[in-house]
């Protein structure tokens, strides 16, 4: 029964922000859609019958699958760690081992680039140097979902395992069964974000749909065939994408855990535990920053550093205000997808979850197809506000899909006891609701803030001429400037993202010695 | 006099500032059927999960057969190697398997042949009377069924001793008095060393040698049953 019923500040408040979710996330991938179907069939006859196309496409899958494979070879390991070994501050070992995933993936492979070695290797530009560094940056995916997975558990499933059997085993065919979906969908979406990534390809030469995208619509100018090479990585982000969620079900907005238990006999795994989150934790982290601090301390000046200071302040301006439209939409669609039928919630959560594995370098082709035009619409093309629209239509799935699972801690009974209590839709939800997604909403603030920070795929394309946000900064300036210059702008960058994420492991750590 | 299977020598278990067990000290002898009565959280599930080794005592020790298998914040002896069964007041039914499967998971951790672990699965489903049903998942059995699944995982190993944490005090009467005497059957023919943890006085007089009376983590009182056999010290 829908208690709020003809109220119309509910109407115009979820109204408001699904207009604004339609214009901004889904009218771009839906403007490239709609273009291919009526583009010229010579577009295709060049992408079709290229037989470099062919090759495009395996090294986009092998990318895709190596990454993966062997994200969730590091990312599920870890995630049994966080759920079932009592480490001590545990609060802040997560913060720590999902740091990487906030890391842009551009930054550690510009440390990979620097990597000790006087002259390139063979292996420093390839696809498997390409794979092991987004598999650094996407494994925290493989391993939060493991844990919400595992948390889920019964832990006494486990417990009765364990009467009966040692702890490996149990691992085995009890918790591993049970966990299966949620790994299997997280490497879903792990596979997605790796074709969808263009800076990593991009710095390391490998050629890959993003990068060919990128080239045809920036260096040739070519319009239909950056649409035409688009459609098929379209195709293939939004089908594996479309799996994932389905395989996820209502995990993704679903915060409620079972009996938490940890049994005790996973307690004698702590020691090598910790070692494991340690060594996993240097090499995707400390390693690639303190190879840039050894590159930038052979900088002659902070010229570079001081020559950026617009583009800095440039980023931090639109990210925060970018974070800030992002939440305050995704506040409303979040709520408004926890406090749906069960049918809706899942069909708009698998809407979300497409959306967010859309490349940027695609959000990117669509948004200028939509708003380089005549007449008032046109009038934002050119100017900040693409950027601003770019990052809503990347994170708004994201920050929504957090927000709808903190409102569906909010029992729909405490806004029932409001309305019979006379009180409106509005002063509830001020009232009632958003004091207790304080949380939620800092969180989604923050990732919101820190992704939009890093963005580049679709920065890169719709930025005014001109206007250069850190990462477009960095990115253009690696071929001609001394790699030194470009550390120090990789290093303030990292500083930027790592300053809320130390910030919020410090709360996790006093709440926890609380 | 029998030995005792299960030794509790001033067992202390806090949780935060909870002390759920307060320096419990109890002898089980071999072959008996203990019950252990007392309101909710009285430590009852407690003094089991310790025993199973499922929690470690802060203080004191236990031992099963006169051998030490823990004591004040340590494990010796794990679990799976203490040779008992446990049945779960939710059941904790693996839902990913069969009921065979159930079984052949259990006897898979031990070094028995192909023959000797299909016999002993036999037997287990026969002596619960659910051979029918070993091919059917968990959630496709009623409420007795799963019950009698529960019963079978915990005595297809032939364990020494059988913990049950209030198994029964989700079905209705008719069926739990049905499954009470099963129960009685059971522990009678394997000869089992018995600890039933309840709420319910009916469930301590159908089944008990001797009741263990329990309130606020300390044993009050243990009463011999008048009809059945060892009285615990």
């Amino acid at each position: 029964m829908d208690i709020w019923r003809g109220q119309h500040s509910r109407t115009a408040v979820i109204g408001l922000a699904f207009v604004a979710f339609v214009v901004c996330c889904v009218l771009p991938a839906a403007y490239l859609l709609a273009t291919t179907l009526g583009a010229a069939r010579s577009a295709y006859a060049v992408v079709a019958l290229d037989s470099r196309q062919q090759g495009l496409l395996f090294t986009t899958a092998l990318l895709g699958l190596g990454t993966a494979a062997l994200a969730t070879a590091i990312g599920t390991p870890l995630g049994i760690v966080l759920a079932r070994v009592p480490l001590r501050r545990k609060g802040v070992v997560r913060v720590l081992a999902g740091a990487p995933v906030l890391l842009p993936p551009y930054i550690v492979a510009l440390a990979w680039v620097n990597l000790g070695w006087d002259r390139p290797s063979e292996w420093t530009y390839s696809l498997p140097a390409a794979i092991v560094i987004l598999s650094l940056v996407l494994y925290p995916l493989s391993m939060l979902a493991t844990e919400v997975a595992m948390r889920r558990i019964d832990g006494r499933l486990e417990e009765a395992g364990l009467i009966v059997a040692p702890p490996g085993r149990v691992l085995r065919r009890i918790t591993l069964p049970l966990v299966a979906p949620s790994v299997i969908a997280a490497a879903l979406v792990i596979f997605v974000l790796a074709v969808s990534e263009f800076g990593v390809p991009g710095l390391l030469r490998v050629r890959v749909y993003t990068t060919e995208v990128f080239t045809a619509f920036a260096a040739f100018y070519d319009f239909s065939r950056a649409i035409a090479l688009s459609v098929p990585l379209l195709v293939l982000c939004v089908a594996v994408a479309a799996v994932a969620a389905a395989l996820l079900g209502d995990r993704l907005v679903t915060t409620r855990r079972s009996l938490a238990l940890s049994p005790v006999v996973f307690h004698t795994w702590r020691r090598p535990a910790l070692a494991s989150v340690v060594l996993v934790v240097a090499i995707a982290v400390a390693l690639p920053m303190l190879i840039l601090v050894r590159e930038a301390l052979g900088a002659r000046s902070l010229a570079s550093a001081t020559g950026a200071v617009d583009a800095i302040v440039n980023s931090l301006l639109l990210s925060a205000v970018g974070a800030t439209v992002i939440v305050a939409v995704a506040v409303c669609l979040g709520y408004a997808q926890a406090r749906a039928s069960h049918g809706v919630r899942h069909a708009t959560q698998a809407l979300l979850v497409v959306l967010f594995a859309v490349p940027s370098t695609i959000i990117g082709v669509g948004l200028i197809g939509l708003w380089n035009r005549p007449g008032p619409f046109g009038g934002l093309y050119g100017t900040d506000a693409m950027l601003l629209l770019a990052y809503l239509a990347r994170f708004v799935p994201v920050a929504t899909l957090i927000l709808a699972a903190t409102t569906q801690t909010v029992s729909v009974s405490q806004e029932e006891a409001s309305a019979v209590s006379g009180v409106g839709w509005l002063r509830t939800v001020r009232g009632i609701v958003l004091p207790q997604l304080r949380v939620g909403v800092a969180a989604a603030w923050v990732v919101a803030f820190v992704l939009a920070f890093g963005e580049l795929g679709a920065s890169i394309l719709v930025a005014p001429p001109g206007e250069a946000t850190l990462p477009i900064r960095i990115y253009t300036i690696i071929a001609n400037t001394p790699s030194s210059n470009v550390a120090v702008l990789a290093l303030l960058q990292s500083a930027v993202i790592f300053g809320p994420v130390a910030a919020f492991g410090a709360v996790a750590s006093m709440r926890e010695s609380r | 006099m029998t030995a005792a299977a299960i030794t509790l020598t001033d067992v202390t278990k806090r949780f935060g500032s909870h002390v759920a067990l307060d320096s419990v000290s109890l002898a089980v002898p071999a072959g008996t059927a203990a019950v252990v009565l007392g309101p909710s959280g009285c430590g009852k599930t407690t003094m089991l999960r310790i025993i199973a080794g499922l929690e470690v005592p802060d203080s004191g020790q236990v031992a099963l057969d006169g051998a030490t298998v823990s004591a004040a914040g340590r494990v010796d002896v794990l679990p799976h190697r203490r040779k008992l069964g446990f049945v779960f007041q939710d059941l904790a039914l693996w839902p990913h398997l069969t009921i065979r499967q159930h079984l052949d998971f259990v006897l898979g951790s031990m070094a028995l042949s192909r023959l000797e672990r299909d016999r002993r699965a036999q037997d287990a489903l026969a002596l619960v009377r659910i051979e029918v049903l070993a091919g059917r998942l968990p959630h496709q059995l009623s409420g007795g069924e799963q019950q009698r699944v529960a019963l079978a995982r915990a005595i297809v190993r032939e364990p020494r001793v059988l913990l049950l944490d209030e198994p029964f005090s989700s079905l209705d009467a008719e069926l739990r008095a049905d499954l009470r005497s099963e129960l009685a059957r059971l522990q009678r023919a394997l000869s089992l060393t018995m600890v039933y943890v309840t709420h319910d006085r009916e469930d301590a007089t159908a089944l008990a040698d001797c009741v263990i009376e329990m309130r606020a983590g300390r044993i009050l009182a243990v009463h011999r049953h008048p009809t059945r056999g060892h009285d615990p010290a």
